[in-house]
């Protein structure tokens, strides 16, 4: 399985991973848990899963109708959510035997079980730890191969240590669920009985108090032994150049400070709240023991838009820091750069492209030439390339003004330059009439 | 005999929570157990240091319910009025501090529920027209939008005057000083003779003030005088 947490998500994700219990869902698998543990048994028969159904239908909703169909539609239910499986592999040979999944047991567990941390039970598990942790280091002083290390160290620190430490975070999360419901127990004990209820306040106060220093003190002796435990391990593991159970050590020991982390966190945000309601008990409760208090004022609240009145407070002005003294400040004058708008001209070669056409087409009629082309390929290699198609316009604009050209009806159509073509003229020869 | 862990004046003012704690106090900053060793200079250092403000013609008051603040009586100290945002914040506030159902969150009460709160006890109308007494029309979104700005601008203002604590975005810590808002009804006298003793000793001013002089200083107190006497 990928560690990756976001490939983890991205998976339950594409599975569409959801689940749907409902009450009588909750009670039927806690019926079923219940019984599995009281008469040992491992799996359960269909007759005996409906049955059971039909004892939980009594109570849960006992004007029900059907309640056999209503059994078949919730193990299927169920069993589709993964909270049932079959179990004997007889398919549709003989009716079918079912056991309790691991989510089931821990759905159930959650609402049955009672596991907040108590000064017994972490005495106890970390007791257990600490043995187990010995062992390991034993082991691991003794171990010679690959193998060694994997089966007495790395498998012993995931699954019996690794099981050992997560018993004693879940028992954590059962505490801090407990002490949710004491403080909510306290608001509704002091929203019922008000004055009567201080006393029964004050004692939960003090036994949840109590219990969270003692668990305190066990996590900062133990988790101390417990890291210098590992640390040893990792040390024999470095040593040894073996780098699996060097990570499973330190994987190990993450978790125990996570333990010893918890255990600070919440007696330190147990003592802020015990604070608060030690004040709130004595200046609120035990000085207005009839609750006049909050509805007087809560009519003056709703009356003061009628008859306003407004605290004073002091408001004294920050103190002004004055700037240092300067008898002159002398002010650089605006400036900007001069620039030179008397410039001579820049001198440019002349251009008269015209005149240069007149003359190289005199040059090219005197040289005898007798078409349109001729003249055409006697100018143009005179003017840049980029230039030749508007010039052989104007060769033939200044051929028409000095010269008759004649043309058939048809001009033919003659290259001048590989990519120019011209319909040509004849031009009158020396001594025909012009 | 003498109750204070100081020997002189000197001394109270040598110590290096003085700096802090007399400009926190003239800012009309209310200072609580909550704020650990200040508070406990200031108890300390209380015999010294009530004289020492008398003598600016202000009282440092110190309270059963755990706090202190600064109450100017003269012109020597600056000093303003709350604001009706403010007031109505603050006293709905106090109210939600009595409420054994913040218990449960060790004081810690969300924006959202003081809104709600301040909509029940007044009523929506009532609300908007007391934070925006100039306005005659209203539009219900504008409306709504205001009256949250208005509640959010109080609530900074009684953040800085130590009446409660900003937390998270959205949280908020409500501090014992917030009884002063009660003090009217503390007891159980007339709530009128209640209030004109307040006036009496410059605790409150009675009648709708000028919302702009509470937003700023009040330094000429003579007005206020005026008024609260009238």
């Amino acid at each position: 399985m990928s560690t990756d947490p976001s490939r983890l998500i991205a998976a339950l994700a594409r599975d569409q991973v959801n689940l749907d219990l409902k009450t009588v869902d909750l009670c039927f698998l806690a019926g079923l848990y219940l019984r599995a543990d009281r008469a040992a048994l491992a799996s359960f028969e269909e007759d005996l899963l409906v049955d059971m159904f039909e004892q939980i239908c009594d109570v849960v909703d006992p004007g029900a109708e059907r309640p056999r169909k209503r059994a078949t539609h919730a193990i299927q239910r169920l069993r589709d959510q993964r909270m049932l499986a079959r179990v004997d592999g007889a398919g549709i040979v003989r009716s079918g035997e079912y056991a309790l999944t691991r989510l089931a047991a821990a759905v159930v567990e959650y609402f049955l079980a009672d596991e907040a941390l108590t000064r017994e039970s972490l005495t106890l598990l970390t007791g257990t730890l600490r043995a187990q942790l010995a062992e390991i280091l034993a082991a691991a002083k003794r171990a010679e191969s690959e193998e060694d290390w994997r089966q007495r160290v790395v498998a012993p620190l995931r699954v019996t240590v690794g099981d050992l430490v997560g018993g004693i975070e879940r028992r954590q999360r059962g505490l801090d669920s407990q002490q949710e419901e004491v403080q909510a127990e306290i608001a509704k004990l002091l929203q019922a009985d008000w004055f009567g209820a201080v006393e029964r306040c004050q004692s939960l106060l003090d036994t949840t108090t109590d219990t969270l220093r003692e668990l305190n003190e066990v996590l900062l002796r133990d988790t101390h032994h417990f890291v210098a435990l590992l640390q040893e391990i990792q040390a024999l593991a470095s040593e040894a150049e073996q780098l699996e159970p060097e990570e499973a050590v330190q994987r190990v020991i993450e978790h125990v400070d996570r333990i010893a982390a918890w255990g600070g966190a919440r007696q330190h945000a147990w003592s802020e709240y015990y604070q608060y309601v030690h004040r709130y008990l004595r200046d609120v409760v035990r000085l207005d023991p009839d609750r006049a208090l909050s509805q007087r004022l809560r009519d003056q609240v709703a009356g003061w838009a009628s008859t306003p009145f407004h605290l004073l407070v002091a408001a004294a002005p920050s103190i002004r820091l004055l700037r240092p003294l300067e008898s002159r400040v002398e002010r650089p004058p605006v400036t900007r750069l001069r620039t030179d708008r008397e410039a001579a001209p820049d001198l440019v070669e002349p251009e008269d492209m015209g005149l240069a056409i007149e003359t190289l087409v005199a040059e090219a009629l005197a040289a005898g030439a007798t078409s349109l082309v001729d003249v055409t390929e006697w100018v143009l290699p005179n003017f840049p390339e980029d230039s030749h198609y508007a010039i052989t316009g104007r060769v033939a604009d200044e051929l028409a003004r000095v010269t008759r050209a004649r043309s058939a009806y048809e001009r033919p159509w003659r290259p001048v330059e590989p990519r120019l073509e011209v319909e040509d003229w004849d031009l009158p020869t020396e001594g025909a009439p012009p | 005999m003498s109750t204070s862990g100081f020997q002189s004046l000197e001394e109270v003012i040598a110590d290096e929570h003085f700096p802090e704690v007399d400009l926190a106090l003239r800012r009309g900053r209310h200072i609580g157990r909550d704020d650990g060793t200040v508070y406990d200079y200031l108890v300390d250092a209380l015999d010294h240091l009530e004289p020492f403000y008398r003598r600016f013609g202000s009282e440092l008051v110190q309270r059963s319910d755990g706090y202190f603040y600064l109450l100017p009586s003269g012109d020597r100290l600056g000093r303003r009025h709350l604001s009706a945002g403010e007031m109505l914040v603050g006293q709905t506030l106090a109210l939600m501090y009595l409420d054994p159902a913040t218990l449960q969150h060790g004081g810690v009460v969300q924006r959202e529920a003081l809104l709600q709160r301040l909509s029940g006890l007044l009523g929506t109308e009532t609300l908007v027209r007391t934070l925006n007494p100039r306005k005659r029309k209203f539009d219900e979104r504008i409306a709504a939008e205001t009256v949250r700005t208005k509640v959010a601008e109080a609530l900074r203002r009684l953040a800085d005057l130590g009446f409660i604590d900003a937390v998270d975005d959205g949280m908020l810590r409500l501090r014992p000083s917030l009884m002063r808002f009660a003090e009217p009804v503390r007891d159980l006298s007339d709530q009128h003779a209640a209030l004109e003793r307040l006036v009496q000793r410059g605790e409150v001013v009675l009648g709708d003030v000028d919302e702009d002089d509470a937003n700023g200083e009040d330094n000429g107190t003579d007005e206020d005088d005026e008024e609260a006497g009238g």
